[in-house]
């Protein structure tokens, strides 16, 4: 194993779409065009002839034999289905953890970062599209089996995350990956847009230790339009994730004129509060554009805070702006006594006052992970 | 009909109803998936001139193609050798196209994968006078993002750069999620994600796919594989759901050539006493967000149907 020094390693993690730029960490690289390697899948059944379903997530693809799902990664081969991402990461890097946003899981810590090809919804606003959006063969990847990436985390003093395209579509891997970090004290986490199957959801949830949502929008009108995907699967997962016990924090992607009614932040921030609980943390986070909408301005700043003053005046406790260092609503604050108990700027963090998960100055327990 | 913006396509647009032209043999298939090549090639002949109103099938050819270009010939190679476009036929195109001034090494046989040839019986192609065979996993596809209103795509290097032109070569099938699978939809084969594009009977991704001016504008001749249909089970094959037809249809039409496909389909369909995809909740629907588009025209009543038998 090739190791850069800490610095140099960051020094290749500008871009969180940068495919496999983490490259020297390991030998075994593949370029775009070359094949993937397949492992047998699991959460799926047999249909007639060869035909099989994806159990996956909510779309359950019937796969005819030769072909892929809507994902592009599982494919059907002969009547059996095979993952053509198991252990082939395309993108490699070390972030802050704060980057993921996770607020309240163990603040100033690193995130041993990976992802591989594929996505089971395609946002025509997707940030990380040119990763989510193709195929395993149509990106560079690397060879990183689960105790590798373990062994990267913990060279990082850092947790694994599932992250940048959907972990949901390489469950294996990430199963697999978060069990062998469980057993040699690491600990995972993963980004997802929550689009998945319950079974399958609960079965990694054993070995995560935080989960961020995307939350992106809160209309089944949004989700078909906008994702290719449905709202309704999102909410079931996220209430599965809360009942699991392992810590949850939600992102609200404010596309312009999409998804940012007043009405439609405010009905989202009466669900979160009724069903998940007010301290769970919501994030709302600018837009930039990307992909299908390029053609659609950044998010203005004074919507990120009107969105922050609803979620607020509803209820909740943890309420957040991002993508926007400087912009108020970056640092939590103690419900009890208003102090700011972690400051934030960007990715950066300014002050911890928290001990012993409660608020440094009044005592007040600050709900998350904090050591 | 939006006219193509090439040259060469320009010339192909006729005023009036666009002409489908069905050729049926009663021996074009032989043994088990091989067809007779004497008899496609006879089809061929007869099926440009009716198509084109020239009496010489090279002088037929070339008023799809001019000598010097080069040409694609997007085949659909998914299901193997019992459901693909008949290499006998790709060969026999190939040999005409070769008389009208297209070298094989202009001629670019391709699909999504490299290995889909060799499942569909191409590997012999590989030789060095006939045309070649390439895979989009191999050619890749461009950074660029084709972007349509309701998806995006990025596009075959193949289609961009390795082609002037393009003879569509689809075969006629049922598809259990798009309701059929013909000239339309065989141009998923020149995208990197149809696996995005299967949702809601791929209404409206066919169309719009269709319509990226980079794939529009590059179309042709379509000449449908309709010799053995898959008439159930779609688009892999299953067997028993392939149903000799000795069909082959010609036109320029995408829109329109696949309508009269799926009447063929039906008409298939009806003879096995399957219910008609309309009823099965299958109609191709994308046929109409098509000729919305202005792709082409979906009313049977709107196209002239030659029929001919060799």
């Amino acid at each position: 194993m090739t190791v850069l020094s800490r610095r140099g390693f960051f020094l290749t993690c500008g871009g969180c779409a940068l495919a496999a730029s983490a490259g020297p960490l390991l030998p075994g690289r593949a370029f775009a065009g070359s094949t993937p390697r397949a492992y047998p899948a699991r959460f799926w059944k047999k249909l007639e002839g060869k035909r099989i379903e994806c159990g996956l997530c909510p779309k359950h693809c019937k796969v005819e034999d030769r072909e892929r799902g809507f994902c592009g990664v599982r494919e059907n081969r002969d009547g059996e289905y095979m993952t053509l991402v198991w252990g082939q990461p395309c993108a490699v890097h070390v972030d802050p953890i704060e980057k993921k946003p996770l607020f309240h899981f163990r603040p100033g810590s690193q995130a041993f970062s990976i992802a591989t090809a594929g996505c089971n919804l395609e946002c025509k606003c997707c940030q990380n599209w040119d990763i989510s959006q193709s195929k395993p063969e149509d990106v560079d990847f690397q060879f990183m089996p689960p105790e590798e990436v373990v062994r990267g985390a913990k060279e990082y003093d850092a947790c694994v995350t599932f992250t940048y395209s959907e972990p949901i579509v390489y469950l294996e891997y990430a199963i697999d990956t978060a069990k062998a970090a469980r057993e040699a004290g690491v600990r995972a986490t993963m980004v997802t847009g929550g689009s998945g199957e319950a079974e399958p959801m609960k079965e990694v949830l054993k070995y995560l230790d935080a989960v961020k949502v995307d939350l992106k929008g809160f209309t089944e009108d949004y989700y078909q339009r906008m994702c290719k995907g449905k709202l309704e699967p999102v909410l079931k997962t996220l209430e599965v994730i809360r009942k699991s016990g392992v810590w949850l924090e939600l992102v609200h992607l404010c596309v312009p004129g999409q998804n940012d009614s007043e009405s439609e932040i405010r009905t989202m921030c009466r669900w979160v509060k009724e069903h998940l609980g007010r301290d769970v943390p919501l994030h709302f986070t600018r837009f930039h554009p990307e992909y299908q909408m390029k053609n659609v301005p950044p998010t203005p700043n004074a919507t990120l805070i009107r969105c922050r003053e609803i979620g607020l005046s509803e209820g909740l406790r943890f309420v957040y702006t991002g993508n926007v260092p400087g912009l108020a609503g970056e640092d939590t604050t103690c419900p009890s006594c208003g102090k700011v108990v972690v400051a934030r700027r960007g990715f950066e963090l300014e002050g911890l006052h928290i001990k012993n998960g409660r608020c440094a100055f009044c005592g007040f327990t600050i709900p998350g992970v904090w050591s | 009909m939006v006219a193509p913006k090439t040259e060469a396509a320009r010339t192909i647009v006729a005023p009036g109803k666009p002409r489908v032209v069905v050729v049926r043999t009663r021996k074009a298939l032989v043994q088990g998936y091989d067809a007779d090549r004497g008899a496609l090639r006879s089809m061929l002949e007869a099926g440009l001139a009716a198509l084109s109103g020239e009496k010489d099938a090279s002088k037929a050819i070339a008023r799809y193609v001019r000598p010097g270009e080069r040409v694609g010939l997007k085949i659909n190679g998914l299901a193997g050798r019992q459901a693909a476009t008949h290499v006998e036929l790709v060969d026999e195109l190939s040999a005409l196209l070769a008389k009208a001034g297209i070298e094989p090494r202009r001629q670019i046989a391709f699909d999504r994968f490299k290995r889909d040839f060799t499942a569909s019986g191409f590997a012999a192609q590989a030789r060095r006078d006939s045309y070649q065979c390439i895979g989009n996993d191999e050619a890749g596809h461009e950074e660029e993002v084709a972007q349509m209103p309701s998806s995006a795509s990025r596009l075959s290097r193949v289609l961009t750069r390795q082609v002037d032109g393009v003879i569509d070569l689809p075969i006629l099938k049922q598809h259990m999620l798009s309701g059929m699978t013909g000239a339309l939809k065989n141009n998923f084969g020149c995208i990197n994600n149809p696996n995005k594009m299967h949702l809601d009977k791929c209404d409206p991704y066919v169309a719009e796919v269709n319509a990226i001016p980079e794939i529009r504008d590059k179309q042709r001749l379509v000449v449908m594989d309709a010799l053995r249909p898959v008439v159930e089970n779609g688009p892999s094959y299953q067997p028993g759901a392939g149903e000799v037809a000795n069909l082959l249809l010609f036109a320029t039409d995408l829109v329109a050539v696949d309508t009269v496909g799926l009447g063929i389909l039906e008409d298939l369909r009806k003879k096995r006493d399957l219910p008609s995809l309309d009823k099965a909740g299958l109609f191709p629907t994308y046929l109409l967000t098509a000729s919305k588009l202005g792709l082409g025209v979906s009313s049977r009543a709107g196209i002239e149907v030659i029929e001919l038998e060799v």
